[in-house]
């Protein structure tokens, strides 16, 4: 693919700016927030990784953005890509902007895959419903993200099913399918925690390289500290659907502030350390001093 | 491993599924390995963890050892008694001295019990009397594993995915066994609740004496946890030996990429965050 010219103005601009998000769900005994005036920007090339235990509101926040909220959820507050005010646009608005602007990568390929279709028809699909070409022009495109994303013998391996590959080349046709659109945005939502370590390492490798080639934005939702510190630049720490601390990376890892970072970090277990007892959050919680 | 008589021996255990090839209609069948001449050993009071990547068959292997599938090959002894094959009686008497905690809490409790009557079902299998009433004894076992004892009356949907596996944990002591079998306890868990289960497994043990088969692929969490580690790959035993000797001195290739894959944080922002931290708790003192 050659990326002739991007959809977004470079013009020192923040990609994507969101301010004070709320995501709140009605309940028979009243709304509940479950992400609470939540702020981050995300620049071009650059990373935010977004990190939290299961129920910091991490991957509400994300579908948020994408304008993918459950029934019954309502987001308030200002989510501007590339300038222009996202939140509140009409689905047909969004439906344009979501795989063209901004794409996602889940946790789970095979459930986000349809088993029924060949990975070739499924990123065509995504293609044609962006640019209106011919079956065999989209089929280049495709075969083109399939060599992008190092697999091997893209022009036979198009036609086969999603059975037909291992959990690592799935999630490469699914990072196939987010960028063969070349979105100015990708929010991957745990793309590697499926995945054995020795795939993860490579598909990090490969979502890097990629980064690097095509120059989007990222936001990298995961619950793994160590990951989020070996691939972004940002980082925010959410608990109960509030930002408990942001900065760089290097910040985070080497000076966290809140207590709630450190507990965190304490509770990894490590390769190089013998800990008598690993640290625990739940001292944290109870605020019972460690 | 540790000297004097292991616990349980796993001798050149063996596994095949039949699997169709050309399509289900074709009719052909063939053999595939999915545990291929696997041996390892556990030493009394000893944890040892069988690692590997997904379809390196170390679960099949867990299951074979719990006697949940049958070995098509290869041997397993608890005490120097060949437990293999037992039926009944025997099955029996196996079941009471060897225990199963699984990965899913929810799915392996029975969401219409209550905590009281899922802690007590083993027990009840083994038509185990037991001194000073069941109802002391699930208090007990719910103290011992964090739990609340009032909370004996709740189902399982009314506890976090920690609290559930601490049940499961209890329901697996109750029989008092001599070995757990964990396959992949802690890896649904967040990491502040599997760094709490993981200590209570070990204190339970400081406690009880039992030995742990500890199935895991996160090798982070089984350097905190095993004393010995079998490392499992395409159904085989790639090396075993003590935590230090795999973690330190991998002889295998395979071991080594594995090690090398694990995502860790930037050892000098790690050392920087120990030194903040330690001037802090200095100048609080």
């Amino acid at each position: 693919m050659n990326r002739t010219e991007s959809k977004a103005r470079d013009d020192g601009g923040a990609l994507l700016e969101v301010r004070g998000l709320t995501v709140t769900f009605g309940t028979p005994r009243g709304d509940v927030d479950v992400v609470r005036d939540l702020s981050f920007t995300v620049d071009r090339r650059q990373t935010l990784g977004i990190v939290g235990e299961s129920g910091s509101g991490k991957s509400m926040t994300s579908l948020a953005v994408m304008g993918l909220l459950p029934k019954g959820a309502t987001a308030s507050g200002s989510i501007r890509l590339d300038g222009v005010e996202i939140l509140g646009k009409s689905d047909a608005a969004l439906r344009k902007l979501r795989g063209n602007s901004m794409a996602m990568v889940f946790q789970d390929p095979l459930s986000s895959l349809n088993p029924y279709y060949t990975v070739g028809l499924q990123i065509t699909e995504a293609y044609r419903a962006h640019h209106n070409v011919s079956r065999k022009a989209a089929r280049a495109v495709a075969i083109e993200a399939l060599d992008r994303v190092r697999i091997k013998d893209p022009h036979l391996r198009i036609d086969h099913y999603p059975h037909q590959f291992s959990g690592g080349m799935r999630q490469r046709i699914m990072i196939a399918i987010a960028l063969c659109c070349e979105p100015d945005l990708v929010i991957a939502d745990e793309p590697t925690t499926a995945l054995d370590v020795t795939v993860q390492a490579q598909i990090l490798e490969l979502m890097a390289d990629l980064q690097a080639e095509t120059g989007t934005g990222m936001i990298f939702i995961t619950h793994d500290l160590a990951v989020v510190s070996q691939v972004a630049q940002d980082v925010v720490v959410m608990n109960g659907g509030v930002q408990v601390e942001a900065g760089s990376t290097e910040q985070i890892f080497s000076a966290p502030q809140h207590d709630y970072t450190r507990a965190l970090l304490a509770a990894i277990p490590r390769l190089d350390d013998d800990l008598e007892e690993l640290k625990m959050v739940g001292d944290f919680r109870t605020g019972a001093t460690r | 491993m540790s000297a004097g008589e292991p616990l349980l021996e796993a001798r050149n255990l063996v596994k095949e599924f039949t699997t169709n090839t050309g399509g289900v209609l074709s009719g052909k069948k063939r053999a595939f390995r999915a545990v291929d001449d696997v041996s390892f050993a556990v030493g009394r009071a000893r944890t040892v963890a069988v690692v590997g990547e997904s379809g390196s068959g170390k679960s099949t292997t867990a299951r074979m050892v719990a006697r949940l599938m049958p070995a098509d090959g290869g041997s397993v002894l608890l005490d120097g008694e060949d437990v293999t094959h037992g039926t009944g009686a025997a099955l029996k008497h196996f079941r009471s001295q060897v225990q199963v905690v699984f990965q899913d809490p929810f799915s392996s409790l029975n969401p219409r019990h209550t905590v009281d009557r899922i802690i007590t079902a083993p027990l009840d299998y083994q038509g185990m009397g037991v001194p000073g009433g069941k109802r002391q004894l699930v208090k007990g076992l719910m103290e011992r594993v964090g739990l609340n004892p009032d909370h004996s009356g709740r189902y399982p949907s009314q506890f976090s995915g920690g609290q559930a596996q601490r049940i499961g944990i209890a329901r697996a002591l109750a029989v008092k066994p001599k070995l757990l079998i964990c396959d992949e306890a802690v890896s649904a868990l967040d990491v502040s609740v599997q760094a709490q289960v993981i200590n209570l497994f070990k204190s339970l043990q400081a406690e009880d004496g039992y030995s742990i088969i500890f199935i895991a692929h996160d090798l982070a969490v089984v350097r905190q946890i095993a004393h010995d580690v079998v490392v499992m790959n395409r159904g085989a035993v790639v090396e075993s030996g003590t935590r230090d000797e795999i973690f330190d001195n991998p002889t295998q290739p395979y071991t080594r990429s594995l090690l090398a894959a694990i995502p860790t944080i930037n050892p000098e922002w790690e050392a920087r965050r120990r030194v903040n931290e330690q001037r802090e708790r200095a100048a609080l003192t």
